[in-house]
């Protein structure tokens, strides 16, 4: 397995504030990596920084064992990065069709919507890409889904943009149980397409469910890597928890 | 861990038995087109059962109907777009009024109107972009920004002109290009059919259409997708100023004429209409077509009054009431979620 995505001793500091210390760590093709540690552990920006929302202060990041710098959410696009955040991905104004194309429309060369295509779109990803309940139509607005559901239509969105790695920040934190079983389900349906994802959260249970690799993060750096086979629950507590 | 399948057999029997009614509510603008066409079904009935009493189908009221509409029609629709996109511009009423001096003065100088006219829309866009600018650069709410542009540029109108009337002579066929008839329509009428399609077009088929929805529904997410927010408002603003100059324009070529003091609330009635046409004012929700069916139910109500002989001065109660009741309408459509 080569490796997708690698953080090479990044540092970053806001002002006098050491957000991020050395941190190394890599994310395989197709694999699923949980990035676990307690609030103030520096996830969010380990995150912002993938995603190319902040710049390292030192280190750097390369893609395909490629050195490169994001600059802008674009550039971490491109590289086939997508951040699905729990709030701020969707306009809740807009039908799904809408929001999957959002920014990346089908147009003639008179930037006209191809709309009927862009529906037929999205209702095939919708059906057979992300199994999600309760969705009868591309048409119905985003505002009127669950939060599962919201999810769901961010992840068509990455599934038909054909996404290698996807960033799923605190992904189950407002989602029901049943809701958590479907995103998690996706994850792995992803894995067997080859897409990586990483799941940053709190909930060790929900990343032990999925993940094939865990990196626990605290005060700003790794303090543990291990592969699943080869630690429990129990340990990645711990490490969680006294470090 | 079996994958949870959406239940696509079975369809809802509830969305299955939705009456005719409930889809049109359902429908963008759908509520407003209802009380539009109830109130045109009533105002005909009345004109058919009583002709000499009630003139409403009379060909001079349908002449003064058409010809007061477009004015308000396009500075609504700038104003509108702009509301999609999250943001207001209080200054339309000014820059109808300045645009509209410059452009008279300018042909009363001996400049052609073609020129003039042009000229009048290129100054409403750069006073459109400067709004816009201030008020992105230095992060202000658009209301303040604007409201500054209001007193600013109706202060500029009497710097430029004094508070006295200026006459506008254009060459003759420009007047008819803008104020003659057309198989008995007016054409500025024909005029701002032809931008709510045009401006329907662009916000509702159109990638840029896209953005401005986006941009006014969740900036947050507009930026992270990759949409340079800031230039979708940037033109929303333009195009505000550019549409009140060319309200400026059919209304200059209409009466003749431009008064220094004619377009003192204007920019309310634009915002007016937008809001009962179901525009929300946080941005993000709302038509084309909602915008001109506003525009088109202060003007029928208004001219309903008149002929029903109700003394001006309640004009602006009713209008009031309207606008009022359309907000709590569309506050309600929007926590029920089905607009």
């Amino acid at each position: 397995m080569s490796n997708l995505l690698e953080l090479h001793n990044i540092s970053k500091n806001f002002g006098a504030l050491t957000a991020l210390r050395n941190l190394s760590f890599h994310i395989g093709e197709g694999e699923v990596v949980g990035l676990l540690g307690d609030n103030g552990a520096g996830k969010s920006t380990t995150v912002n920084l993938i995603s190319g929302i902040h710049k390292p202060t030192d280190g750097y990041l390369s893609v395909d064992g490629k050195k490169t710098l994001f600059t802008c959410r674009s550039d971490s696009a491109d590289a086939g990065i997508e951040t699905i955040y729990q709030h701020t991905a969707l306009v809740d104004s807009l039908s799904i069709t809408r929001n999957i194309f959002m920014g990346r429309e089908l147009t003639d060369r008179f930037g006209f919507l191809r709309q009927a295509e862009m529906r037929d779109i999205a209702m095939e990803v919708l059906q057979n890409a992300v199994h999600i309940s309760g969705i009868d139509s591309p048409d119905t607005l985003v505002g009127n889904l669950s939060g599962g559901q919201k999810q769901a239509v961010a992840i068509a969105r990455a599934v038909y943009f054909k996404k290698r790695v996807l960033l799923l920040d605190e992904p189950t934190s407002a989602l029901s149980v049943r809701e958590t079983e479907a995103l998690l389900n996706q994850v792995l349906k992803l894995k067997a397409e080859n897409v990586s994802s990483v799941l940053v959260t709190h909930n060790i249970y929900h990343a032990y469910q999925v993940c094939d690799r865990f990196v626990i993060m605290s005060h700003g750096t790794k303090v543990f890597d291990v592969a699943k086979a080869d630690t429990t629950i129990n340990q990645l507590t711990e490490y969680v928890v006294l470090t | 861990m079996t994958p949870i399948l959406a239940d696509s057999a079975g369809p809802r029997s509830r969305t299955q038995r939705q009456s005719l009614l409930k889809q049109i509510m359902g429908m963008p603008a759908g509520a407003i087109f209802l009380v539009f066409m109830t109130l045109q079904v009533v105002c005909i009935a009345g004109a058919l059962l009583y002709p000499n009493e009630f003139r409403y189908l009379s060909p001079q009221n349908l002449t003064i109907l058409m010809k007061a509409i477009p004015v308000l029609g396009c500075l609504a629709l700038g104003a509108g777009v702009l509301m999609i996109a999250g943001e207001f511009d209080l200054s339309i009423g000014s820059v109808y009024t300045f645009t509209a001096v410059l452009m008279a003065s300018l042909v009363g100088a001996g400049v052609s109107a073609f020129l003039a006219a042009p000229l009048g829309i290129v100054v409403g866009l750069l006073i459109g972009l400067l709004n816009g600018h201030i008020t992105l650069r230095f992060g202000l709410p658009s209301f303040i920004v604007t409201l500054g542009g209001l007193l600013f540029w109706r202060g500029a109108v009497l710097l430029y002109n004094g508070a006295v009337q200026v006459r506008f002579d254009p060459e003759p066929i420009f007047t008819s290009l803008f104020s003659g008839t057309l198989l008995g329509i007016n054409a500025a009428f024909i005029w701002i059919v032809l931008f709510v399609v045009g401006f329907h077009f662009l916000l509702h088929r159109h990638r840029f259409g896209n953005h401005v929805f986006a941009t006014g529904g969740n900036r947050g997410a507009a930026e992270a997708i990759g949409i340079n927010t800031a230039r979708v408002k940037l033109i929303a603003f333009a195009i505000a100023g550019g549409m009140a100059a060319v309200a400026g324009i059919l209304a200059t070529a209409r009466v003749g004429s431009v008064q220094p003091g004619q377009g003192a609330g204007l920019e309310l009635q634009a915002i007016a209409a937008c809001v009962i046409g179901g525009l929300s004012l946080r941005g993000g929700r709302g038509s084309i077509i909602g915008i001109f069916l506003g525009v088109l139910l202060i003007h029928t109500i208004t001219d309903v009054l008149l002929l029903l002989r109700a003394p001006g001065f309640y004009l602006d109660m009713f209008i009031a009431t309207l606008i009022v009741l359309a907000a709590i309408f569309n506050h309600l459509i929007e926590r029920r979620g089905i607009a």
